[in-house]
């Protein structure tokens, strides 16, 4: 059985992380955790991190020793330079906490690149786990909506381009921009549908890679799929509807609206991973492995595995990009807003400086 | 042989003379007069008996002088007048002091022969015997069963032996004389016989009695035939007491209200109201089905139990189930019994009565507690 260390960073990733906990309850519902276990697909630890305590106690399937609270007043206010100080100054004691789980063999470090704690804490926790652990580490990153400011936006560009430097085992991107378009509810609602969807295909990810398969995909071929490209990819799924074939439901989980970030797969990808699951009268095996050879002259290496379980095939599909032109188009109007933010702050600056020197040669008299 | 003393003191006229004759001697007193002495004694007195007679008055007078009386007169057939007076008598001697208006001159001495038995017994004075006779009892009242101790105390005031002597004595019916003789032994005079006997009151009714005088029929050594009599009795006959022994038995305790599960004291005691002692006491209980012994033992067996005396003992006991309770006890003896019965109400203590309330609330608490775990486990 695999140990798998699920790590939620800042307000986001602690709130997948709950929605992971809440997964594993089942379909209990919101009473599940007084009377029902978790039943997690693997020996699953997680541990929610955060500098906001506020954040900490709105959790509510995350048991309470598995919050840990860094000690600085009430969050870093979004400012990752000191984020990082905090991290610092308390990173002993987080990697303590940490160490007190035991081993792993996978650890899965979610985190939005926008905010304060989770961006700044990620990218140094990554290269200190990096050290002390010999797991392929795979950061789940949470991109924000753009229009929610410039200090996300600039979070979110020196924040990935840090967790890139980190060399992790890859970085899987969820973006809440893309994906609040098909939600098509409220904030709350959409962050919460994002934030189940998300919890859903990392604990699909680790059944498959816990269980003993008709077709075998393992560890080993994540860390090859997640080591294709830049490093960067995301993740797709479909379930199959009445009278769907198993190759169009393979090829359902490529498609735009399966996927938590806008990609080309067919023009991008390079490398991939497919779980497929259902009930064995569903799974011509055939049929997967000719849809896979084809999507294999076009995304590259795919790796399958083929899960037998009751209910209509589901499809989760994993991949690896070798260009991420949304990343481009992200960073553009990041560098523009970082820009605007500078000038608007000279600006200021000389508009108050302006102001000062009206008194410049006085006194004041009483 | 008899001694003579003979002492003379003669006058010329009016002449007396003191002299000692023996019994069966005689003096003749100045030839004429024959004075034999043929008895002395001391019955009713010193007397001696003495006869008279002379030449021409052959056959004289016997006649018996008491000491102290009127001096005896003898005249003979010549004429010649003796007054004779009993100063004393001995064993066998008479003195005698003969006065006379002669002088006196004791001229012959002569023993004689004793008159024959026959003559003698006639000659014998005539006795009398008198008894008085009196009836006590060492009891008046009696019951039915009981003996009473009767004394005839027979007196014989007379002179004369009382002989042949018959008792003749009713009692009253059902009551039976045991040892009472019906004939007498002789009682010579002066003398004292007590008889005693039981009177026996075998089936005598209840009541007051008066016994009738006891009557003796006695006679004298002459013949004659005597009766005297005691006084009436009263005699009162009680009802025979029955004597028998009675057993009362009590159960009870100091707790009114018995709470189940828990021990609790009994007080048995039995006590004899009779007026016997009993013989071999057993007790028997019967307890109700939910009710068992704790400590001591609930049916103990005594030797016996005196009238009067109680014993006691202490037994705890416990019930199981609520409602009404009986004890039920008996005593038996010989061939009696009695019987006791205690009752109590018992009810559940005050937890067992929310038993099936805390019995539901398990689950639920723990389900709380489990509840409260997990929201503490989740609370931050």
């Amino acid at each position: 059985m695999l140990n798998i260390l699920i790590l939620g960073l800042g307000q986001c990733g602690n709130r997948i992380l709950d929605a992971i906990n809440r997964e594993a309850f089942g379909s209990g519902g919101t009473f599940a955790k007084y009377y029902s276990r978790q039943k997690f697909p693997a020996s699953v630890k997680t541990i929610a991190i955060n500098t906001a305590v506020n954040d900490l106690k709105e959790l509510k399937n995350t048991l309470a020793k598995d919050r840990f609270h860094v000690p600085h007043l009430h969050g870093v206010g979004a400012n990752r330079n000191i984020g990082k100080q905090v991290f610092e100054e308390n990173k002993e004691m987080i990697l303590e906490e940490i160490d007190k789980r035991g081993s792993f063999d996978l650890i899965f470090v979610i985190t939005s690149t926008a905010g304060g704690s989770g961006s700044s804490f990620a990218p140094l926790l990554v290269s200190e786990l990096k050290q002390t652990y010999n797991a392929p580490i795979i950061c789940i990153a949470v991109l924000p909506f753009r229009a929610e400011g410039s200090i996300f936006l600039q979070n979110t560009a020196f924040c990935l381009r840090e967790l890139v430097a980190t060399k992790s085992s890859g970085i899987l991107l969820v973006d809440n921009q893309y994906l609040k378009k098909y939600s098509g509810e409220d904030i709350k609602s959409a962050y919460d549908k994002i934030n189940t969807t998300t919890a859903r295909r990392i604990l699909f990810l680790i059944e498959a890679l816990n269980s003993e398969m008709l077709m075998v995909t393992d560890l080993g071929d994540l860390k090859t799929v997640m080591s294709g490209g830049i490093g960067v990819g995301t993740m797709g799924f479909y379930e199959a509807s009445k009278g769907s074939t198993i190759k169009s439901t393979i090829l359902g989980s490529f498609k735009p609206s399966g996927l938590l970030f806008p990609a080309n797969v067919y023009k991008d990808g390079a490398r991939a991973m497919l779980i497929i699951k259902g009930d064995k009268k569903y799974l011509d095996l055939d049929l997967v492995t000719k849809t896979v050879e084809e999507l294999s002259k076009e995304v590259g290496q795919v790796f399958k595995g083929v899960l037998v379980k009751k209910g209509r095939p589901k499809v989760l599909s994993l991949f690896t990009l070798n260009a991420v032109p949304e990343l481009e188009k992200l960073y553009t109007v990041a560098a523009e807003a970082i820009r605007f933010e500078m000038e608007k702050r000279e600006k200021s600056k000389k508009q108050l400086e302006n102001a000062f020197a009206h008194i410049e040669d006085l006194e004041p008299i009483y | 042989m008899v001694l003579f003393v003979l002492i003379f003191s003669m006058t010329a006229a009016a002449d007396s003379i003191n002299t000692t004759v023996d019994v069966n001697e005689g003096i003749v007193l100045n030839g004429d007069i024959h004075l034999e002495v043929l008895d002395v004694g001391t019955n009713w007195g010193s007397y001696a008996k003495l006869k008279f007679y002379s030449y021409k008055d052959a056959g004289g007078k016997t006649e018996s002088i008491y000491m102290g009386d009127v001096p005896t007169t003898y005249t003979s057939g010549t004429f010649m007048k003796i007054e004779v007076t009993l100063d004393s008598i001995s064993y066998d001697t008479a003195f005698l002091m003969i006065e006379s208006t002669t002088s006196l001159k004791i001229s012959d001495r002569y023993g004689f022969e004793g008159e024959d038995e026959t003559e003698k017994e006639k000659q014998k004075p005539i006795t009398v015997p008198k008894l008085g006779i009196t009836r006590t009892f060492d009891t008046n009242r009696a019951e039915q069963g009981q003996t009473i101790r009767t004394t005839l105390t027979i007196r014989n005031t007379g002179n004369g032996t009382a002989t042949n002597i018959v008792l003749d004595e009713d009692t009253i019916t059902g009551a039976y004389k045991d040892g009472c003789p019906s004939t007498i032994d002789d009682i010579a005079a002066g003398e004292t016989k007590r008889i005693s006997y039981d009177l026996r009151i075998v089936d005598a009714q209840p009541g007051t009695y008066e016994l009738s005088p006891a009557i003796l029929n006695y006679k004298s050594e002459s013949g004659a035939t005597y009766s005297s009599e005691s006084s009436s009795s009263i005699l009162e006959i009680l009802p025979e007491e029955v004597r028998i022994p009675e057993l009362e038995i009590s159960i009870n305790s100091v707790k009114g209200i018995i709470t189940c599960g828990d021990k609790f004291p009994v007080t048995v005691t039995i006590t004899n109201v009779g007026n016997a002692t009993t013989g071999k006491v057993h007790v028997k209980s019967d307890l109700p089905a939910d009710v068992r012994v704790v400590d001591g033992d609930l049916e103990p067996e005594y030797e016996s139990i005196k009238p009067g005396d109680s014993e006691e003992y202490d037994v705890s006991l416990r019930a199981y189930e609520q409602g009404k309770h009986t004890i039920e006890m008996q005593v038996m003896w010989g061939d009696s019994e009695a019987a006791a019965s205690f009752e109590f109400w018992a009810e559940k203590s005050g937890l067992e009565q929310y038993y099936p309330y805390i019995l539901a609330a398990i689950p639920i608490l723990l389900l709380l507690l489990w509840i409260i775990k997990r929201r503490r486990e989740y609370s931050y």
